[in-house]
């Protein structure tokens, strides 16, 4: 097989370009840099241990990527004893499906942000089957409404200026809304609160997950995690298997190196979700959905995770912790924002493009955007050797390699993982 | 299931260049020795100059990326145009016709920075062998751009020149070749255990040999490579106190400097100016009047970054430390 790429490459250089000279991006990626390093180097300084945290974290990750399988079903058994429902899905039409098999149809649905939701395009994938789905995050919502992509892994929205938001929301509201922060918030406040306690299925992904205990953590600042997760009968649970670690505490760790990278001291909220609420307050018999969902759905995904996992020189991009602070140091995302990427961003993303979402032909043009300067390695707490992989994938690229466990038959690709607990 | 890839021609033209000529642009060896005319540099002995090609190959870069920069990769003509160039010229093209655009000025102020980086050292007490025509590029794009393969076949190549040189220590005015020699080479040929320098570091070890410099402030933009992959910074700063120069510190530098840009340069060129010229920006926010970088690639993205009738001179660290001896 022949795939020409040349033509890829010219429509997305010239995309780059565009965005270089965009200055709604130049002025938001300038204010969220500035204000990322000044914010963090203060962080850093009123809780010094971070560092030291992030090399533990490190240990951690590296031998919870080794033990995934294992981890995954301690995971799963996890779950089902605290009386959730797990399933695991190789895939991303396999998620799709479990997903829309937990939701149905004709369901109003409330969504956390999540980055799996958006390699699987579940949100789309669950409207295109009869579902009104709605983003929560703020940021997501102003996309959702611009029907655009994020430009960040944690400021989706980066891009987009106080006085776009007011047309956007002034047009969807159809009232006049003003380009006033506050009132855009306040604007956006009132629809969803409606929508949180209509709602059928409330959907979220997890930042990290305790095999032990099957503790679900989720890192957030707006409060709509809480509600989303909180307010409807069905909660569902999305997340990738690398996010499994062994026990709580380590969980805990994790976390708090997550958040600190991500420029927060503590943040707003961190949810720990383990199971679908309950009470036993009358006569000792325990019930369920007391004031929070009664049904709670996990789905683990793989999607070639497990791929990336088995190969020792990519099995390090798992330990990505999505806090973002590798893209704020990118010269290159500094001038484009997600424009280099494609669902993952940056050159983090250049390599999860490749194995998770789109293959090594979709990641081809990210992988030479890279300039190899090295920066990112400089401020990823888990010290990601993009450079390096992006070297073996430009290897694999120019000689038509396939990606490691390609030409491996299915079984051997899901690392031995069985796909059980199906209900 | 393996799919061939069709990637921009211009990939594949670096890689031929490499591989065919010993060099990215396929310049022929006299062309790249052209400099040591005067110098009469023994062809052996055990501290070897190397300088790769790399510095004189700039005047040749910019005026490909500017045919480039008016050309869509994607198209016919483009791959026509940098296929005939590849094909016809076995011998290496002859490079003043074909870039008719390429000033003397600027191909005499790259070459001329191997003819002051060997006088430095030489009045630094080195005795510097050199390869001459036979001196080979070192492959570093062929890593850089993913051609693993052919780096592990011509990397021999290179070896037998260095060994030809019977030097010991081979002293890389380029961090990019210096970055190959060092990190990869040992990975790809056994026993290969040359020492390998940067040019900084062995004026580091003498700096108390070198003339003072007069001169308004400075600011060093550190080369990725050297500062992150080499590990040399302190000493650029260690050799310019030394000698006497104001040196002013950007915001982002040492290991958290910030990219020339100059990686993009061959398929990205626009957005590669862009990063150039912001890092222009922040290295003037210093004040400093002259910014000084110790690659020949920085050199060029900068120097290519700079608006017109800026004021501030983007040199190497070769030319100010010679200008101690000119003035
Ligand atoms: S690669 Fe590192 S810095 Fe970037 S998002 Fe992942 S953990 Fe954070």
């Amino acid at each position: 097989m022949k795939s020409d790429l040349t033509k890829a490459f010219a429509d997305y250089a010239k995309d780059l370009n565009q965005a270089s000279r965009d200055e709604n991006i130049q002025k938001a990626m300038s204010r969220a840099v500035k204000s990322y390093r000044a914010t963090t180097d203060e962080t850093m300084r009123r809780f010094p241990h971070t560092p030291d945290l992030a090399a533990e974290v490190r240990e951690i990750k590296t031998r919870a990527i080794q033990d995934n399988a294992a981890l995954l079903q301690e995971a799963m058994a996890s779950v089902e004893r605290n009386k959730g429902k797990a399933f695991y899905a190789k895939d991303a039409q396999e998620a799709l499906r479990l997903a829309l098999e937990i939701i149905g149809r004709g369901k109003v649905v409330v969504k956390g942000k999540s980055m799996l939701g958006e390699e699987l395009h579940l949100r789309e994938y669950l409207e295109e089957h009869g579902n009104e789905v709605w983003e929560t995050d703020l940021g997501e919502f102003i996309l959702q409404l611009k029907k655009e992509r994020p430009m960040h892994i944690l400021s989706p929205a980066i891009h987009v200026p106080r006085e776009q938001v007011a047309d956007i929301f002034s047009k969807f509201f159809q009232k006049e809304i003003p380009p006033d922060i506050a009132a855009e918030v306040g604007a956006v406040r009132e629809f969803l609160r409606e929508k949180y306690f209509s709602a059928d299925v409330g959907i979220s992904g997890a930042n990290v997950v305790a095999a032990d205990t099957g503790a679900m953590v989720i890192i957030e600042n707006e409060g709509n995690v809480r509600l989303s997760t909180g307010a409807p009968p069905v909660h569902l649970l999305m997340v990738g298997v690398e996010k499994i670690v062994p026990t709580f505490q380590e969980a805990m760790k994790v976390a708090e190196v997550t958040w600190r990278y991500a420029q927060y001291g503590v943040p707003g909220y961190v949810n720990i979700i383990s199971g679908p609420s309950k009470t036993g307050d009358i006569e000792k018999v325990t019930t369920y959905g007391a004031h929070g969902p009664k049904q709670f759905y996990v789905i683990f995904v793989d999607n070639g995770r497990s791929q990336m996992a088995g190969d020792e020189r990519f099995s390090q991009a798992l330990h990505c912790l999505r806090c973002g602070g590798c893209m704020y140091e990118c010269p290159v995302f500094q001038v484009t924002a997600g424009h280099f990427g494609h669902t993952y961003l940056g050159g983090i993303g250049a390599i999860w493009t490749a194995f998770v979402s789109g293959g090594l032909d979709e990641a081809a043009p990210l992988l030479y955007t890279c300039l190899r300067c090295g920066r990112c390695v400089e401020r990823c707490p888990m010290r990601i050797n993009v450079p390096g992989m992006v070297g073996e994938l430009r290897k694999m690229l120019v000689y038509g390699e396939s990606l490691p466990g390609e030409d491996l038959p299915e079984a051997a690709v899901a690392g031995g993982v069985s796909h059980a607990a199906e209900t | 299931m393996a799919v061939e890839m069709k990637l921009p021609p211009v990939l594949d033209i670096i890689r031929g260049n490499i591989v065919k000529y010993g060099n990215p642009l396929a310049l022929k060896g006299s062309e790249v020795a052209a400099w040591a005319k005067g110098l009469k540099l023994p062809k052996e002995g055990e501290v070897l100059f190397y300088t790769g090609g790399e510095y004189q190959l700039l005047p040749f870069i910019d005026s490909l990326v500017k045919t480039m920069t008016h050309i869509d990769q994607g198209s016919k003509s483009f791959s026509l145009m940098m296929g005939v160039r590849n094909i016809l010229d076995k011998a290496g093209f002859n490079a003043e016709k074909v870039y008719a655009s390429v000033l003397a000025k600027d191909r005499e102020r790259f070459n001329s920075v191997c003819y002051k980086a060997a006088f430095v050292l030489q009045k630094l007490g080195y005795d510097l062998a050199y390869a001459g025509d036979e001196e080979l590029y070192s492959g570093a794009l062929l890593y850089e751009l993913g051609f693993w393969q052919d780096l592990k076949e011509y990397a021999p190549k290179v070896r037998r020149m260095i060994e030809k040189t019977r030097a010991k220590t081979v002293v890389c005015l380029s961090p990019h070749a210096a970055e190959v020699l060092k990190l990869v080479y040992p990975k790809m040929l056994p026993g290969f255990s040359i020492q390998v320098r940067t040019f900084v570091e062995l004026v580091w070890e003498r700096r108390n040999k070198l003339p003072a410099i007069s001169s308004a402030p400075v600011v060093i933009h550190d080369s990725c490579r050297l500062a992150r992959e080499l590990e040399v910074d302190e000493e650029i700063r260690d050799i310019l106190i030394g000698a006497g120069v104001p040196v002013r510190e950007a915001e982002r530098n040492r290991q958290w400097t910030t990219c020339c840009g100059g990686p993009g340069k061959l398929l990205f060129p626009e957005l590669s100016h862009v990063m150039g010229s912001r890092r222009v920006t922040e290295l003037e926010e210093t004040g400093a009047e002259t910014i000084l970088t110790s690659c020949p690639y920085c050199l060029a993205a900068l120097a290519g970054g700079q608006e017109k009738g800026d004021k501030t001179a983007v040199e190497d660290l070769i030319e100010f430390l010679f200008r101690g001896y000119a003035a």
